[in-house]
C-alpha cells in the first residue's frame, strides 16, 4: 500500500517537471547574417559553387534545415530564380547544433547580364502533428552575384592538377628534345644478340 | 667534349643556381631574431535567427457555423460555414500564447501561414486574405469571409489590434513588432501574440483533424 501511494506520489512530481520543460520547447533557426556572394563574375551558361552557408538549430527540439532561394528583402538587383541555386540536402540538427550547407549557381546561356539580388532562406520544421497549428521558422540572408556579358571563360588554373602536370612533362621533353637536336648529341640504342659468340650487331653507343 | 655540347654549360650552371637560390634568402648581416606574440580577438555573433515557443498549439474556444444544419461549431471543433476559433485573446483580458523571439541581430520579422492540410492528405483549405492587393482573394461574402476550401488567419498581440488583413502565403513584415507599423526588432526583443482562425464556407474534404503552420522568419532590414 505504502509503495503504491510512493509510486503515485512519483509519478506526480515528474508530471509536475515536466509541465514547464514541455511549456517552454521552441523551435528556432538561424543563419549566417553575411551575405552569401560569389566571389567574381558568373558568365552565362556557367556552374559555380557559393560559398557554404551557415545554419544552426536555436530551438530546443531536433529539426530538418532545409535551404532555398525565395526574394523577401529589398535592394536593387535582378532577382534570382530558384532553379539556378542548387542547395544541399536537408541536414536533421538537435539543439544549438550547427551545419554549412553548399550551395551551387547554375546559370543558364540565356542569362541576362547584371547585378543579381535574393535571398537564401533556412526553414526549420519539427515533427509535424495533425489536427494542430504548428509554428515554424526560418531565417534568411541575402545572395549577391553578378552576371558578366559572354561566355563562360574557362582559366587555364581551373583545370584539374594532373592536365597541367602532363602538359607540363610533355612541354619539358620537347624542349629537351630541341636542345639535343640542336646540340648535336646522338644516341643510338644497339641490341646484342644472345648466343655463344660475342657476335656485335652494331657499333655500339656512339657519342659524337 | 664537343664544341656543340659546351654551350650547354651556363645552361645548366643558371638552371642549378636558380633552383638552389629558391627558398634559402638569408637575413641580411646584423638582423636581429624574429619574435612574434598571439593575441586574442572576441567579436559579437553574426547570426540572423528567431525561436518560437511553443512548438505547436491547438485552437480552442471555438463559436459560429450553422445549428440549423447540425454544422454549429463546438468549444474545441470548428463548425461550418465560417466557423471561428481561437488562439488566445484579444485585449482586454487578452492572453497571448505565442512568444516569437529575435535571438540574432536586428532584423525585420516577417510571418506568413500555409495552407491547411487535411489527415488524408486531400483538398487542403487554400489561405485567403483580404485588402486592396490580397495574395489569395477571399470569395466569401465582402469578399473577407473564406469561401468553399478557403481558410484566413488573423494575428494579434498586446500592443497591437488584431491584422484585419490576415496573414498569407507570402512571407510579410508582422506588424505586431512595431506599433509605427514596421516589423524591426532588435536582438533579444520579444512579442507575443495570438491567433485567429476563420473557417472555410464548407470543405470539399471530409477530414475532421487539420494541420495549419504558421512561420516567422527574420530577414535582412
Amino acid at each position: 500500500m505504502h509503495l503504491r501511494l510512493w509510486a503515485i506520489g512519483a509519478a506526480g512530481l515528474l508530471a509536475v517537471l515536466a509541465i514547464p520543460a514541455a511549456a517552454q520547447a521552441s523551435v528556432g533557426v538561424g543563419i549566417q547574417a553575411g551575405p552569401v556572394r560569389l566571389g567574381g563574375a558568373a558568365h552565362p551558361g556557367g556552374s559555380y559553387a557559393l560559398p557554404p552557408v551557415y545554419v544552426v538549430n536555436t530551438g530546443t527540439q531536433d529539426e530538418s534545415l532545409s535551404v532555398r532561394v525565395e526574394r523577401l528583402s529589398g535592394g536593387q538587383g535582378r532577382g534570382v530564380p530558384a532553379s539556378w541555386v542548387r542547395a544541399g540536402a536537408a541536414v536533421s540538427l538537435s539543439h544549438s547544433q550547427s551545419a554549412r550547407i553548399p550551395l551551387e549557381l547554375v546559370v543558364p546561356a540565356s542569362a541576362r547580364p547584371g547585378e543579381y539580388v535574393s535571398d537564401v532562406v533556412v526553414r526549420g520544421s519539427a515533427a509535424v502533428t495533425d489536427g494542430s497549428t504548428n509554428f515554424g521558422v526560418a531565417a534568411a540572408t541575402k545572395l549577391q552575384f553578378r552576371i558578366a556579358p559572354g561566355i563562360v571563360a574557362a582559366p587555364w588554373f581551373s583545370l584539374p592538377g594532373w592536365v597541367l602536370l602532363g602538359v607540363g612533362v610533355v612541354l619539358l621533353l620537347a624542349l629537351l628534345a630541341g636542345l639535343a637536336r640542336r646540340s648535336g648529341l646522338r644516341i643510338s640504342i644497339d641490341r646484342e644478340l644472345a648466343g655463344p659468340g660475342p657476335l656485335r650487331a652494331g657499333r655500339g653507343n656512339d657519342v659524337s | 667534349m664537343s664544341r656543340n655540347v659546351r654551350w650547354l654549360l651556363p645552361v645548366a650552371a643558371l638552371i642549378v643556381v636558380g633552383v638552389s637560390a629558391c627558398g634559402t634568402h638569408s637575413p641580411p648581416a646584423g638582423a636581429g631574431k624574429a619574435a612574434s606574440i598571439n593575441m586574442s580577438l572576441t567579436t559579437v555573433p553574426t547570426i540572423r535567427s528567431v525561436t518560437v515557443s511553443p512548438g505547436k498549439a491547438v485552437f480552442g474556444r471555438c463559436s459560429g457555423g450553422s445549428a440549423g444544419l447540425n454544422t454549429a461549431s463546438t468549444p474545441s471543433k470548428l463548425g461550418y460555414p465560417n466557423g471561428q476559433c481561437w488562439l488566445g485573446k484579444p485585449e482586454p483580458g487578452g492572453s497571448f500564447p505565442i512568444t516569437i523571439t529575435n535571438t540574432g541581430i536586428a532584423s525585420d520579422v516577417y510571418v506568413s501561414g500555409s495552407n491547411a492540410a487535411p489527415s488524408d492528405d486531400g483538398d487542403e483549405w487554400d489561405l485567403c486574405n483580404a485588402g486592396l492587393h490580397p495574395v489569395v482573394t477571399c470569395t466569401g461574402a465582402r469578399r473577407s469571409e473564406p469561401g468553399t476550401n478557403q481558410y484566413r488567419i488573423l494575428n494579434f498581440s498586446p500592443d497591437n489590434k488584431t491584422y484585419r488583413f490576415g496573414l498569407s502565403d507570402d512571407p510579410a513584415c508582422d506588424r505586431q513588432f512595431s506599433e509605427s507599423g514596421g516589423c524591426f526588432a532588435t536582438e533579444g526583443q520579444f512579442q507575443t501574440e495570438g491567433i485567429e482562425l476563420i473557417g472555410p464556407a464548407s470543405s470539399s474534404d471530409t477530414s475532421t483533424a487539420w494541420t495549419v503552420t504558421i512561420t516567422w522568419m527574420p530577414v535582412p532590414s
